[in-house]
């Protein structure tokens, strides 16, 4: 009971059933498996099993895909992500040594692991993946090298690292939001932010797209929901937390060294050339892969930062990556940046509200336009940053799997045997969680606060 | 391997610990007004007294219902409850009577090849007609399977379990195939389907359901699924036999039992009494059940091995008298009922059946002299002895019991109340709450009113119990237990709460206010209190 | 496409004589031809009047004999026309009363300067009868009385004089003193009054003795955007001929009390230049080069503090080439002869007058803005200035038009030019409000640079032209609509910053425009931001997007709760949704609250029965029983209500199926105490 008991990955793979055309030919099954270590024979077993239970399970209801299996020592996740691509993830259930009785046995906790909350991450793995590497579909039909080898040869080169940045124990009812935070602005700021961003587009016709954050918080979106969600979550736990570990090491040298380009401002690339006057080329740039729901189309991601602005610019992937084109964009981007920046950013200090430990947490999140706001969590960036405790947090994830099932509105007010009370309330279409440890309060007491803080929190919208 | 062991005996004990725990309760309650209801210290239907083994949580009742059974070691590790009783009396040795359904000599020689014929037949057959290519039988809410380790089919629910030998074979496959890697296969998903699998003993149960049921509780069904098999072999019985012959057809020994099975389902579909593993009593004047009760205990005090007498009408409790130090679970019983309520044959004349109940010993047959009342008076009663030849005794005794109870006119109060239809919580006076479960932990004994509009056609009432059940499973998950829970939903606004001495779980017309609730609820429990020497059975009658 | 046409136009003079110039006898031995710039007319004065004096003016054409007394130095009519002035000698001024029958009076009456030897310079009528004398030895005011023939001195100043100039619109006079004459003072006539402006002195430059630094004809005065102006030609003698440069220097006169030297322009030419005033633009025409600059003090030069140096908005150009139509052989033909422009005979007045006095002829300079806009080539500077101009709306809104077919470029300047509109349409709202409430705006920084004064120089273009003119234009599929959402948001940020209410036509085009170009999302993000006023016509637009784009619907009712008054609509569309319960509760809240009046019972059962879900009809009706009960404790409606067939409805789907209802089975079943 020492250490915290963890969830660990067990297996990870991806396979096609249809690649075996006969007996004998299984392991043309597997494009990828994770632990790469586990001799082939004991491969095959596993998918053979995952196959029957996802056959087994379509047999009785077809159209239904298998979602997940529980075993007594782990969870099996399922996701069919493309037709007759399969991906599976098994993780281990966190166990304790228990003593009842004079006797020590393993106790399995399997409430502890939300398929929930699995299932958001396996298909975080699937989009993360093919926002880099494009879908299983254009891997293969890639014109130059299409092949099935290609498409192993990526899905190997992606997750034999992306797996090990999986957060499974700090993953929570965030993971299956996959929301965005908008910052808080007034209008007439949001129309500088979205007008600049216009400018570039219309002044760079290379530029198809363009996203504005600051500090971690979206501003402005050319994106659909659908992908900025990826490219957001990418940035927020990846990307830029790296950068600023670098910045912070490397940070103390003089901004980009005394050049032209630079002097007057503070925009640096974060992909692309580290710096404007540097010989060595252009750096290397991510390609993203987007537009899945309309056609598909893979652009160049450029993110430019200064001071706390983040702007994505996604360049049409025809365009020659010569330096003169990151000149003239850091001489465009870096002044007004800079002066766009410090306006925000004083508009932002108006909005900061510090909220006391006592009072109540909440969580909103609104299924529309992906935007979510959390005093439960520090951060949005997954590592255990939380105000309340691992119970709550699952709580909430139940709430939310029950209140999935409603149609219009509802509440559900929740007294744990520790004292806390959770409420969950659905309306139109928004999710609103409040969190309030209050021993001695009884249901209208709680009500009554909820109310408060929907006041204050919500008064914009239609939220009954 | 120890614990269970260890549960055995903590169920041996539950009488005595629930003592504590009610004399804790008038502390506890004080506190629990924080539970958010503006709540009295009032517990109603509470009682240091009980003949029923109770539980604290629905987890545990679910381990215990499982645990008594679920490891091969048990019948080393613990000794026969029946046994000890004769014991405690004179040596008889435990044999299984002819009278026994069925003739295990006729078993005891399974290599019989015709027999193996027939099951080669059953294979063949199965194949051409697939219920799997039938929409009505995919369509169905609630499958439950039972086969043998070896694949072969037992029981199914919807459909001769002959024909589905393939599918079947796959729920085997994939069973050993994780028990292979020394695990062990719980549950699979898959839309708003729920497949659940449990392994007892020789037997795999399997359960496919779209209901909004939990795992747990499927899981709990599928045991009473087992149970109830094991009450017509037991379970030295069930483990012999397939020591003996791996693939051995146990149908051939159910024969005539399936109705069981499928009775026990639909009976699980439409009473909480299962989920909450208690009971409900027939509500009656105070007066009138004592009455009735010493009327029993003063005709069968005498005899010998007499261990349980229970009267039931309207699969609800009248009374229950029982041998002193021994104590009957919620679970055995509700099997009983299960034979009562599917067994037509006790009304035309009495019977004497054997009968195992597995919580209270899994091992052995107890003797049930099963019959009703009068024909003016639908009332069962049960005697059940661990002696196997004392049939007439206990008929005589039958006799004397009702010439007594007409005397005494209980019999037309046991009628009246059978006939009357259940009160409504519109007619107690509070229109906002349109239906409730009330349990008393202290005495696993449950109430619940009359359904009343909307809750007026069969889907109706059945959805209405299975939010019951979502709110169950919330309050009693195993790692998250609640306190309370208060949910506004799509067509009913719903409570469900618990405290030391009881679960609540109310249903309000939808747009019902916080306040109107709260009021209403400990309105409720006031009534409750007012009138719970009728609804509820306060002591525990001995012999 | 607008701007197209003024391409066909060809050339691009931006300046022309006007089109019928005044004509009149060129001066000869016997005929002298004389100038008031007062009242704008031409005396051609034959052989000393005798044989007859023409008058020309803009609106006269009169002719009359006078006998011959003398030479005439200078002839003017007071400024009602009832006296002639006529001055013969260097020390005395004659009058006639000009009769109503267009005829001179017979008598004459004279005035001579008070001054002892002191010579007559010139005079002035100013208000009504006075008239100004002014002499080598100072200025003195009369007044005339025609009826008797007599003439009142009122006023008089002395101090030596070398020159003098009159501007009629400001009256004030400027005299030149000193002995090199750069001595300035500037006298404002008042009726009946002189008063001295605050001396000044212009700085002498190297001139040979004798000649004065500052002549006469350098000087003009003119009222630049209502602000009395001295327009002063400095010539620079730079150290060759070919450097040298000249200048014009713009004193400005404040208050009439001081002036001070606020601007000046840069010719980088040199030679003879001649200067007019037309639409507030100081037009400087050049002889050697035979082109005319144009100066406007309004438009941003470079300052260095204390004075604003201007270079000319465009190239210098000549004036339009003009013809003269003059007659032919016969008396009905007329050929059209090109007359020389920049003449040695031309001579210039002001404001915008220039005469050929060897023709005849009397023009006025006039702008061509249509061609001014092709030369002007910075598009920021061509919209101030056409902001500056005297109906140049037409004009300018088309400039507008053409930016946008130059589209995506040219958004790098649209931020800067709208706003420069807006700016000036924000101090035109802030005046109407003040004018009609007294209170002023909320105070904004960007509106303080436009200065009320000069507001009425200041086109306005306010946010329906824009609309109509431009916005509204796209819809035609000129360009891209995303970049149409550029311009727009562009627009409609430069309205936010001036804190100016957008009006909802521009939101509505927001949104189809987002809503045509499937930018859902982006429009989710705009109204998120409340970039999109709130409005029950929006609301119900959103609603009519729902199909398009679920998430509309939300934003709608959004809207609808923000506006605060539409708890109806809101009801409404919960209840068009199908969300009933949520419609009941909401309802329920409002009451509570007390916002909404009582809606109707039967709405809600309605609904609930056209559902076909018997349990959510059972809730309605449960609902308004409870209500019953609350307001006239019995679960019964009132026959106000008319909900019996609701009653009905539920006795149908319930009451014979509800077991629960026959009590009479439980008569001994005790109820709570209530």
């Amino acid at each position: 009971m020492s250490a915290k008991p963890e969830i660990t990955l067990e297996h990870f793979y991806v396979f096609n059933g249809t690649y075996a055309k006969k007996e004998g030919e299984e392991e043309k099954k597997i494009l990828y498996y994770y632990p790469s270590k586990i001799d082939l024979d004991s491969q095959i077993k596993n998918i053979g099993l995952s196959e029957a239970i996802i056959k087994f399970t379509e047999s009785f209801n077809p159209g239904q895909a298998c979602d997940y299996c529980h075993t007594h020592k782990t969870r099996q996740i399922y996701f069919q992500p493309e037709p007759d691509f399969w991906m599976v993830m098994i993780v281990g259930v966190p166990r304790v040594w228990k003593v009842k009785d004079g006797t020590q046995f393993m106790e399995y906790q399997n409430e502890e692991v939300s398929s929930n909350v699995c299932q958001a991450i396996l298909r975080q793995t699937y989009t993360m993946f093919r926002l880099f590497m494009g879908s299983f579909d254009t891997i293969l039909n890639d014109p130059e090298c299409g092949s099935v080898l290609l498409l192993k040869h990526k899905l190997d080169h992606f997750y034999s690292r992306y797996l090990l940045s999986l957060k499974l124990n700090n993953s929570d009812i965030l993971d299956v939001f996959q929301g965005l935070q908008f910052l808080p602005l007034d209008k007439t700021t949001f129309l500088r932010v979205q007008c600049f961003m216009n400018l570039v587009e219309a002044m760079f016709s290379q530029v198809k797209y363009t996203a504005f954050l600051y500090n971690d918080q979206l501003v402005w979106s050319g994106l659909d929901p659908e992908d900025m969600q990826v490219v957001y979550n990418y940035l927020i736990s990846t990307l830029l937390p790296a950068y600023l570990e670098k910045e912070l090491h490397g940070g103390s040298m003089p901004r980009n060294s005394p050049s032209p380009f630079t002097s007057s401002h503070y925009g640096k690339f974060v992909t692309g050339p580290s710096s404007i006057n540097e010989p060595n080329g252009t750096g290397k740039l991510p390609r993203v892969y987007i537009n899945y729901s309309t056609i598909p189309i893979s652009l160049y991601l450029v993110v430019y930062r200064a001071l706390s602005a983040t702007i994505c610019l996604f360049v049409d992937s025809k365009t020659s990556l010569v330096m003169d084109f990151f000149k003239s964009l850091d001489t465009f981007l870096g002044p007004q940046l800079t002066t766009l920046v410090s306006s925000v950013a004083e508009q932002c200090s108006k909005h900061v509200t510090i909220v006391a430990d006592s009072s109540p947490k909440y969580l909103y999140f609104n299924k529309l336009n992906l935007a979510y706001k959390s005093t439960i969590h520090l951060d949005n960036r997954r590592c255990s940053n939380v105000l309340t405790t691992p119970e709550v947090l699952r709580i909430i994830t139940d709430i939310n799997n029950d209140t999935n099932k409603l149609k219009e509105a509802g509440e559900v007010i929740i007294k744990t045997m520790s004292d806390y009370w959770v409420v969950g309330k659905l309306s139109n279409l928004r999710e609103f969680f409040v969190v309030i440890q209050q021993k001695n309060a009884n249901l209208i007491e709680i009500d009554d606060e909820v109310k408060r803080l929907c006041e204050q929190q919500l008064k914009s919208i239609f939220f009954h | 391997m120890l614990w269970n062991v260890n549960r055995k005996r903590k169920f041996i004990n539950s009488g005595k610990t629930k003592v504590f725990s009610c004399s804790a309760m008038a502390t506890k309650e004080t506190v629990s007004v924080g539970d958010g209801i503006a709540e009295p210290g009032i517990e109603p239907g509470a009682s240091a007294e009980t003949m029923l083994v109770t539980t604290d949580s629905f987890e545990e009742y679910e381990q215990e219902m499982s645990s008594s059974i679920d490891d091969k070691h048990m019948k080393e590790s613990t000794t026969s409850t029946i046994s000890e009783i004769q014991e405690e009396v004179q040596d008889i040795p435990v044999t299984p009577t002819p009278t026994s359904p069925v003739d295990l000599k006729k078993v005891a020689s399974p290599d019989d090849p015709e027999l193996e014929d027939i099951s080669y037949q059953f294979g063949q057959t199965s194949l051409d007609v697939d219920p799997l290519r039938s929409k009505a039988w995919l369509a169905q809410k609630k499958h439950v399977f039972v086969l043998s380790q070896a694949g072969k089919p037992i029981y199914s629910r919807h459909s001769s379990e002959d024909k589905l030998v393939t599918v079947m074979g796959v729920m085997q496959a994939l069973v050993s195939f994780v028990q292979d890697g020394n695990d062990m296969i719980r549950s699979v998903h898959a839309g708003d389907t729920n497949f659940v699998f449990v392994v007892k003993g020789p037997l795999i149960l399997v359960s496919v359901s779209k209901t909004l049921e939990s795992v747990p509780q499927l899981v709990l069904q599928l045991t009473y699924v087992y149970n109830q098999i094991l009450s017509v072999l037991t379970q030295s019985q069930l483990t012999r036999v397939y020591d003996q012959r791996r693939n051995f057809d146990l149908r051939r020994l159910l024969t005539g039992s399936e109705r069981l099975i499928d009775h026990l389902l639909n009976f699980m579909d439409r009473e909480p009494a299962f989920f909450l593993g208690a009971v409900k009593c027939l509500p009656l004047l105070p007066s009138m059940r004592d009455s009735i009760t010493q009327t029993i205990v003063q005709t069968c005090g005498k005899i010998k091995n007499l261990v349980f007498a229970i009267l039931l009408a309207n699969n609800q409790l009248v009374t229950l008298v029982r041998m002193k130090k021994y104590f009957i679970h919620p679970a055995d019983l509700h099997l009983i009922q299960n034979l009562v309520d599917s067994s037509e044959s006790f009304k035309s004349a009495e019977s004497w059946t054997p009968i195992c109940l597995p919580k209270f010993d899994s091992n052995g047959f107890m003797h049930g002299h099963v019959s009703y009342l009068a024909e003016d008076c639908q009332a069962c009663l049960l005697l059940l002895t661990v002696d196997r030849d004392v049939f007439f005794t206990l008929s005589d005794a039958k006799q004397k019991i009702v010439e007594k109870l007409r005397r005494t006119n209980c019999l037309e109060a046991i009628n009246e109340s059978m006939n009357k239809t259940s009160v409504t919580t519109g007619e107690i006076g509070l229109p906002e709450m349109r239906h409730v479960l009330y349990k008393c932990r202290s005495t696993a004994q449950f109430w619940s009113p009359g359904f009343q509009s909307p809750y007026t056609t069969d889907e109706e009432v059945e959805r209405l119990l299975g939010l019951y059940q979502c709110l169950h499973h919330r309050l009693h998950a195993p790692s998250r237990p609640l306190k309370l829970i208060f949910q506004q939903l799509d067509k009913e606004t719903m409570l469900a709460w618990v405290t030391s001495g009881f679960e609540l779980y109310v249903t309000f017309e939808p747009l019902v206010t916080k306040p109107d609730a709260i009021n209403s609820v400990s309105k409720l429990l006031k009534w409750i209190k007012k009138e719970e020497e009728r609804l509820f059975i306060l002591n525990s009658p001995t012999f | 496409m607008e701007s197209s046409t003024s391409e066909d136009t060809g050339d691009d003079y931006y300046l022309e004589l006007s089109a019928d110039p005044i004509r009149f006898e060129s001066v000869s031995f016997l005929t002298n031809v004389f100038f008031d710039d007062s009242n704008k007319q031409v005396f051609a004065v034959r052989s000393g009047g005798v044989t007859g004096v023409l008058v020309k003016g803009p609106n006269q054409n009169l002719s009359f004999r006078m006998e011959d007394k003398g030479p005439v130095i200078s002839i003017k009519f007071s400024p009602d026309m009832n006296i002639l002035a006529i001055q013969r000698t260097n020390t005395s001024v004659e009058f006639v009363n000009y009769l109503p029958t267009r005829e001179l009076d017979s008598v004459e009456y004279s005035q001579s300067c008070k001054g002892k030897n002191a010579s007559i310079l010139g005079f002035v009528w100013t208000h009504g009868n006075e008239i100004l004398l002014v002499t080598d030895h100072g200025v003195e005011l009369f007044q005339v009385t025609p009826e008797k023939r007599t003439v009142k001195a009122l006023k008089s100043l002395s101090l030596g004089v070398n020159w003098f100039v009159f501007c009629p619109q400001s009256y004030l006079v400027l005299l030149s003193s000193g002995t090199i004459g750069n001595q300035m003072q500037a006298l404002h006539i008042t009726p009946g009054n002189l008063h001295k402006l605050t001396k000044f002195e212009m700085e002498a430059t190297a001139t040979k003795p004798g000649k004065l630094a500052v002549s006469e004809r350098d000087v003009a005065l003119a009222v630049l955007y209502d602000i009395p102006c001295i327009i002063v030609l400095r010539h620079q003698q730079g150290a060759s001929r070919s450097n040298a440069t000249t200048f014009v220097y713009v004193y400005t006169v404040h208050k009439m009390m001081t002036i001070k030297r606020s601007h000046i322009l840069k010719l980088d030419m040199s030679g003879r230049f001649a200067i007019n005033v037309v639409d507030n633009l100081i037009i400087v025409h050049h002889q050697a080069s035979k082109t005319s600059m144009i100066f406007d003090i309004m438009l941003p030069g470079v300052s260095d503090g204390t004075v604003i140096y201007h270079t000319s908005v465009a190239v210098p150009k000549p004036i339009k080439p003009y013809n003269l139509k003059v007659p032919g052989a016969t008396l009905s033909e007329h050929i059209f002869q090109p007359c020389q422009l920049y003449s040695p005979n031309w001579v210039v007045f002001q404001p915008n007058i220039v005469i050929d006095a060897k023709l005849g002829c009397l023009w006025y300079i006039e702008l061509r803005l249509d061609a001014l806009v092709k030369v002007i080539r910075d598009k920021i500077l061509l919209v101030e200035f056409l902001m500056q101009r005297k109906d140049a709306k037409q004009i300018l809104i088309q400039v507008l038009q053409s930016f946008m077919t130059q589209m995506p470029v040219s958004l790098m300047e649209m931020p800067t030019i709208f706003d420069k509109l807006n700016s000036v349409y924000r101090s035109h709202l802030e005046n109407e409000i003040q004018s009609q409430m007294g209170t002023p705006l909320q105070s904004n920084t960007k509106s303080v640079a436009t200065t009320l004064e000069n507001l009425k120089h200041k086109l306005l273009i306010d946010q329906s032209d824009i609309y109509t003119h431009i916005l509204s234009k796209f819809s035609e599929g000129t360009i891209e609509p995303k970049m149409v959402v550029w311009v727009l948001l562009e627009y409609i940020r430069s309205l936010a910053e001036h804190g100016i209410p957008v009006q909802h036509y521009l939101h509505e085009l927001v949104i189809t425009t987002l809503v045509h170009r499937k930018a859902y999302y982006q429009l989710h993000q705009l109204l998120q931001y409340h970039v999109v006023a709130d409005s029950k016509p929006l609301a119900c637009l959103l609603l009519s997007l729902e199909n398009l784009y679920p998430a509309a619907h939300q934003l709608a009712l959004d809207m609808l709760k923000r506006l605060g008054n539409a708890h109806e609509e809101i009801i409404e569309v919960l209840l068009s949704k199908g969300h009933i319960l949520p419609a009941l509760s909401f309802f329920r809240y409002v009451r509570s609250v007390g916002m909404a009046d009582e809606i109707s019972a039967r709405k809600f059962l309605e609904a609930g029965k056209a559902s076909n879900d018997p349990i959510l009809f059972h809730s309605v009706f449960k609902f308004f029983e409870q209500r019953n009960v609350r307001l006239h404790n019995t679960t019964a409606f009132t026959r106000g209500e008319h909900c019996q067939p609701y009653v009905q409805h539920f006795k149908y789907l319930f009451r014979e199926t509800d077991n629960g209802c026959n009590s009479d089975t439980n008569s001994n079943v005790s109820t709570v105490s209530t």
